[in-house]
């Protein structure tokens, strides 16, 4: 065995590369930021990011998203299925979200993958709580009511 | 050839230090914080081009050494090259310029027809919609600052005209023969630069892409005498009164240079804001829902009204002029559709309108967010 | 992946380094496989199409190096070979062109047009398809030794260094390094230092030098100064782009032990046209030569047909760069030029002149097929011609052009360049050997490349096109 791994030194290294890196522990997002903020808190996944967000750093929008629901921690929603969300300025880490403008916005996620599932404290309609450029390529498809994303954990299973 | 092997190894361990210093470092610090190491989303995710586009800019986004090195390059750069980067361009006397409205005049504007075609549909079609519903349609294109003053950009353009996007032109006009009405800012504030009297005024920021207090009043004074003219609606009753206040304000070019310490290099313009406050309570102006006339626009509409003062822009100003407040939606950057997409999702505030004041800037004909779509009106609230 | 990229120069490289040397054995295997990774990241359903191309060569190469084989089977086989590289390249590159040119021809006499069936272009497929199609053909000669593994032959192809924009490789420079290489610490020195050479003319002077090119070729009509000025920013710019691309693929493959031959000498410095493509993209220039030009004649059917053939390579390398009427016309101009002076026995037309006159004259020659080659089409290339000479009257927007253009940001890369392409010390040399003042240059160079990466964000290589 000894000398199987100092024959492949290449293999022992990816595998402490994944041993190392694999040792997050499951987070079901709670926080005490997320289960006081906003009207509605759920857990859903993210199905899809409709094409790219918007490439301009000079820009500050919202960019809506849609998410399977899993669970309603808080609150109720106008349909238990599919959500449309809004979060601001999808691009950043939303620990670094918030600026003058928009100043009650953050949590823990870094960034968006579609397949992610995200605790979330949510607003309702997302005009009352965010005046600026909204993106949202669902409109033809969807007319319901946008959420706002209030605050967004990560939650690994 | 001892010497050169050490040479030889010297750059070999320097080259694989800095080439392996970003990934170990960001593997590190996320390990540290006990989050999954962003290198592994390469694997998580199906290898899609978005998905890749999306990990690639993760990785850089996330990237600790990127991050505290780019401020450090950009104020290199600012004080060795005079460069505020890619969003600014600088003009004279220190005067600032947006990028994309810079490009939007000097650059030629291929195969227009189809992009042509989706600003003049998508407006037509929203008058349309409107006159289905009694409303008109009032169309004002806010100039981009380069168009009005090119000589503060380079000494060339010294007494040139304005010079207009030919393709501005050619979209006013096809709106026009339409029988669109359109505000004729270009004319104005050129004339007004020209008049010795007024030309000490700018009527744009020096330091910011919008108009100046002065440029915006004007504007706003414009459209209110067209509204009376056309007869579209009249007088109201409501008696406002202006306070002046004075300020300093760094320009939105500045910030997006995003230069470390910049505001100790130019400093911030003093702007002399007119706030509009009700005759009556000396409350600062805010908007009726209810009025017959809904504005919509973009940052030029933001600007003094829910930026420092507030109640200090155009809706303010074009409701003091026409002594009775307005309904408004402003939208960031998204005049093009945005502000449409808005404007379905709030039926409420077409009930009882008769005029939709449209405000978009000049650039956005080409470079409009999510470009010139053709949106609905919302269901009409009385047939409801 | 762009080798200028963050995640080419901190993850791709570094992991790819280590791995590799890590590996006792299967170093062709996984160069192969990180090359596919590095092919497919702009878009993963090409490898699919490059492995295809791959497998139909390997097996004609089977059949031509086949023991027994008759000639009319090799034939057969290389035919096929051709037919099928051929036939992929022409499909993905020039069907759309095609289909354009028919619609024009179909309206000219009034007929509707055909919806155009649009495909999409795979990156760097005119590079792979002209070095497997050299190792079918070299084999058919009898240059090369038949590859023995599949996997081998693969590595070639898609060998990720200089896979996507050359230089072109042929079998038969590499043949004996895929099956043995050396792996010496002067030659990955060496290798280092040509990739921070090449890194850096990309960063500080190929993409400078686009931020000036572009807004000019984007003006609506720019005054004559700035259409110089645009012009022989973007004869930097391609120069040290591509230049900075080769010079970055030797290097690389330095690194994995590979040597590839040099592609550019100085071109600018070229007293004639046919002196310019001694310089230029040589190993297009000797690929074109050996594997076009000799085959049709080259110059031993007389003069005319020698012209022609000159003419005529040259036609076909222009519409190699890309499916416009602009690149044959650009191809069509250099082969005039390299015609007409073949006539005059290899001598430009301002042959007495003195030297330094030669290379401005020269340099001018080329700065008009510049305009071609960056054009979008005829038309622009005309109007912008004309705005070099004076007659296309700056108006309105244009005459802005200069706020943008003129700032040290710009100009201080544009000297830099200018002083760089007309100096005859080219990297490729620089990086023979290394002393203590050259690893002091390159390595300040590449930390302020490494910096300047960081806040930009224009970043193309424009040969990623072809």
């Amino acid at each position: 065995m000894k000398n199987r791994m100092t024959r492949y030194p290449s293999a022992c290294f990816l595998l402490a590369f994944f041993f190392i890196s694999c040792t997050g522990k499951p987070d079901s997002g709670e926080d005490p930021e997320v289960t006081s903020r906003g009207s509605i808190e759920v857990t859903a996944e993210l199905q899809e990011i409709p094409g790219e967000f918007i490439d301009r750093s000079d820009y500050d929008y919202a960019f809506v998203m849609k998410y399977k629901v899993l669970e309603v921690h808080r609150g109720q929603l106008a349909d238990s299925e599919y959500i449309y969300v809004g979060h601001y300025n999808p691009q950043k880490p939303r620990d670094a979200v918030s600026d003058a403008r928009v100043d009650d916005v953050g949590g823990r996620l870094k960034k968006f993958n579609s397949g992610d599932i995200h605790r979330m404290a949510l607003e309702m309609p997302i005009d009352d709580h965010f005046m600026g450029g909204i993106v949202n390529r669902y409109f033809d498809e969807y007319s319901g009511p946008v959420y706002w994303a209030v605050w967004t954990n990560p939650v690994s299973r | 050839m001892q010497k050169d092997r050490v040479t030889h190894f010297t750059l070999i361990l320097f080259f694989l230090a800095l080439i392996f210093v970003d990934a170990a470092s960001l593997f590190t610090m996320q390990l540290l914080q006990n989050q999954t190491p962003t290198i592994f989303d390469v694997v998580t995710q199906p290898p899609s081009q978005q998905n890749l586009r999306r990990f690639e800019n993760d990785l850089e986004d996330s990237s600790w050494l990127v991050q505290q090195l780019r401020p450090f390059v950009q104020s290199v750069r600012f004080s060795m090259l005079n460069d505020l980067g890619k969003k600014a361009v600088r003009g004279l006397d220190g005067w600032l310029f947006y990028d994309l409205d810079v490009r939007y005049l000097t650059e030629r504007i291929d195969k227009s027809d189809a992009a042509e075609e989706e600003v003049v549909h998508s407006i037509l079609s929203f008058r349309r919609r409107l006159s289905e519903r009694g409303i008109q349609l009032l169309l004002v294109p806010a100039p981009g600052k380069p168009t009005i003053y090119p000589e503060e950009l380079t000494r060339r353009a010294t007494g040139m005209k304005a010079p207009i996007n030919p393709w501005t032109r050619k979209i006013i006009s096809r709106l026009e023969s339409e029988g669109i009405q359109c505000i004729d800012l270009f004319t104005l504030f050129t004339s007004q630069k020209n008049d010795p009297q007024a030309s000490l005024n700018p009527t744009y920021l020096i330091q910011d892409t919008h108009w100046s207090t002065h440029g915006m009043i004007l504007a706003a004074s414009s459209v209110a005498s067209r509204l009376i003219d056309l007869g579209w609606t009249s007088r109201g009753t409501t008696d406002y009164i202006q306070k002046s206040i004075s300020m300093s304000r760094l320009g939105d070019v500045l910030k997006m240079s995003k230069v470390p310490g910049i505001e100790s290099v130019f400093k911030p313009e003093i702007v002399k804001a007119a706030q509009i406050l009700h005759a009556a309570d000396r409350k600062p102006y805010a908007d009726d829902p209810a009025s017959d006339i809904l504005v919509l626009g973009d940052s030029f509409l933001r600007i003094y009204e829910r930026d420092e003062p507030g109640s200090a822009g155009f809706v303010s100003h074009l409701a003091c002029c026409l002594k009775k407040p307005l309904a408004s939606i402003i939208n960031d950057g998204g005049a093009s559709t945005l502000v449409r997409q808005e404007l379905y999702r709030k039926p409420d505030l077409l009930k009882g309108k008769k005029v939709v004041i449209w405000e978009f800037v000049e650039r956005d004909l080409r470079f409009g967010t999510e470009g010139w779509q053709d949106i609905p009106l919302p269901e009409d609230p009385a047939k409801l | 992946m762009v080798f200028t990229s963050h995640i080419f120069l901190f993850y791709f490289l570094p992991f790819v380094l280590l791995f590799y040397y890590l590996l006792p054995k299967g170093r062709n295997l996984f160069l192969l496989v990180v090359s596919y990774i590095f092919y497919g990241w702009e878009e993963p359903w090409f490898v699919l199409l490059m492995f295809l191309a791959t497998l139909v060569n390997f097996i004609c190469g089977l059949f031509i190096s086949r023991p027994g084989a008759t000639h009319t089977e090799r034939h057969i086989a290389l035919v096929s070979s051709i037919i099928a590289s051929l036939s992929l390249l022409g499909f993905f590159k020039y069907f759309v062109f095609m289909q354009n040119n028919l619609n024009s021809l179909l309206s000219l006499f009034g007929q509707e047009a055909f919806p155009v069936f649009l495909v999409s272009l795979p990156i760097g497929i005119s590079f792979y398809t002209f070095q497997s199609l050299s190792y079918t053909i070299d084999l058919y000669r009898g240059d090369a030794r038949p590859v023995s593994s599949f996997t081998d032959f693969a590595c070639y192809v898609a060998l990720f260094p200089q896979l996507i924009a050359g230089p072109i490789v042929r079998y038969s420079t590499i043949a004996d390094q895929l099956i043995q290489r050396e792996h010496r610490i002067d030659a990955f020195s060496s290798g280092v230092v040509l990739f921070i050479l090449g890194f850096s003319k990309k960063i500080l002077l190929a993409n400078p030098m686009g931020e000036i090119a572009d807004p000019v070729f984007a003006a609506q009509s720019p005054t004559t100064l700035d259409a110089w000025f645009g012009v022989v920013a973007y004869a930097f710019q391609i120069y040290f782009d591509f230049s900075a691309y080769s010079d970055m693929a030797i290097g690389l493959g330095r690194m994995f032990g590979f040597e590839f031959l040099q592609n550019f000498n100085a071109p600018y410095l070229a007293d004639s046209m046919t002196d310019f493509w001694r310089r230029w993209h040589i190993s297009l220039s000797t690929f074109l030569r050996d594997y076009l030009y000799i085959p049709l004649g080259g110059n031993r059917k007389g003069n005319l047909r020698t012209y022609f053939n000159l003419a005529i390579v040259m036609l076909l390398g222009g519409l190699w760069h890309g499916a416009s009427w602009v690149f044959v016309v650009w191809g069509a101009y250099h082969g005039i030029w390299l015609a007409f002076e073949r006539w005059r026995g290899k001598e430009s037309i301002y042959h007495s002149l003195p030297h330094c006159l030669r290379i401005l004259l020269t340099f001018i020659v080329v700065l008009i097929s510049w305009v071609l080659f960056r054009s979008t089409d005829l038309l622009q290339a005309g109007l912008y011609l004309k705005s070099m000479a004076g007659m296309n009257g700056s108006s309105g927007g244009s005459v802005l052009l200069s706020a943008e253009l003129y700032n040290p940001a710009h100009l201080l890369p544009f000297m830099a360049s200018m002083i760089l392409s007309f100096q005859p010390v080219q990297a490729f040399e620089l990086a023979k050997s290394l002393s203590w003042w050259k690893l002091v240059l390159v390595s300040t160079l590449f930390v302020i490349s490494v910096l300047s990466l960081i806040v930009q964000t224009f970043n193309p290589f424009l040969y990623y096109q072809f």
